[in-house]
């Protein structure tokens, strides 16, 4: 159990997928205009992430170990994560949902796993740790994004640039926790 | 050659769209590995949209998506595969950001709609060539900033301590933060994102 909660904490923290590993920047720039959509499609992801590292759990033992074999049953393991979680959430079929999941911080949450060479139930613990902190992070910037909106931005810096410097900044920010 | 100029400059995908943000941001940290990832993805949209320009008649609407996906990830398997063989040291340079090429959104809506041959094969090839740019440029500023270096050459020498936050993913984030502003204020744009 403090094995689990040792990956938890440091995959929520310290390997976060977005702010150290910088993966599922598209999430990030277009799905924070509000906490309730940002919150949506971080449990989405959660699940997606949850349900990969399930099936890689099961399907561990059949699991190619030539490099490319391997590497497109993991990026094919995402595509199936991706595309069930919103089944599985009742999401219904919106226009472009299922993009909300298949998703780079998805896909290379797998090749990580794959690549610590975590299995059976540590592969959980990795993905509710990485899915929690995705989650934390959208929810975070969604918040701070309702505030810039009333700041005096340049107009230069308006929209994206000043989302990946805040992005930036708060990451440096979880960078001493590393230390 | 207009569509060619848009993907370089006017509709470039990182600088503008606000695509393929993660390679740019996580392996730009020196310019050669930004320049070989920038080529390969180059290589990748042109043939992801010469094929799916080809399969598009044949899939139903609800089934794009998937089998965009399908091809990118052969295409990228195949890539891998022969990199591996070839230069094994690029590869694990790259490290999981090459075969993430696969879930790329820039990569993804490659041969998306239905134009021409011919204009989507610039199209492609304008993206391709763009996407590559930027990366270069990243690469360039992040390895002069980081290592005081430019594709290994070293330009800084003596006292001066390199910023080595420059070479880490919060530092890509900031770098590219600040160039898509620089941008902005070049073109007197800002605060939209084109989709």
């Amino acid at each position: 159990m403090t094995n689990g909660l040792e990956i938890l904490a440091q995959t929520v923290v310290s390997g976060n997928l977005v702010l150290v590993h910088g993966l599922g920047l598209y999430a990030l720039i277009r799905h924070t205009t509000n906490v309730k959509e940002a919150a949506k499609a971080g449990v989405t992801l959660l699940t997606a992430m949850l349900l990969g590292s399930v099936l890689l759990w099961l399907l561990g033992p059949i699991i190619p170990v030539a490099p490319a074999p391997q590497l497109g049953f993991y990026l094919l393991v995402g595509l199936v994560a991706g595309f069930t979680a919103p089944h599985i959430l009742k999401q219904g079929q919106v226009s472009s949902l299922e993009r909300r999941a298949v998703d780079s911080a998805l896909v290379g949450l797998l090749l990580l796993m794959g690549r610590s060479g975590a299995a059976g139930v540590q592969n959980l613990w990795f993905a509710l740790g990485a899915g929690l902190g995705y989650l934390i992070v959208l929810v975070v910037m969604a918040t701070i994004r309702k505030r810039l909106e009333l700041a005096p931005i340049p107009k230069a810096l308006q929209g994206v640039p000043i989302l990946l410097i805040t992005v930036g900044l708060l990451a440096i920010a979880l960078l001493g926790f590393r230390f | 050659m207009k569509q060619l100029w848009e993907g370089l400059f006017t509709k470039n995908p990182v600088l503008v769209l606000a695509l393929g943000l993660v390679p740019a941001v996580a392996v730009t940290t020196t310019a050669m590995n930004g320049l070989a990832l920038g080529i390969i993805a180059a290589i990748l949209l042109v043939a992801a949209a010469i094929v799916n320009w080809v399969l598009a008649p044949h899939v139903p609407e609800n089934a794009k998506l998937a089998v965009r996906m399908l091809v990118l990830i052969l295409l990228v398997v195949a890539v891998y595969s022969l990199l591996l063989g070839r230069n094994p040291g690029l590869v694990a340079s790259l490290g999981i950001f090459l075969p993430l090429l696969a879930v790329d959104e820039l990569l993804l809506q490659a041969g998306g709609e239905r134009r021409g041959f011919g204009e989507e094969l610039l199209r492609a090839c304008g993206q391709g060539l763009g996407f590559a740019l930027v990366l270069v440029v990243l690469g360039v500023v992040r390895e002069f900033l980081g290592m005081g270096s430019i594709f290994g050459r070293q330009i800084v020498t003596g006292s001066l301590a390199p910023l080595s936050l420059a070479g880490s993913v919060p530092g890509g984030m900031v770098i590219l933060g600040l160039l898509m502003a620089l941008v902005n204020l070049v073109t007197k744009r800002g605060g939209e994102l084109h989709d």
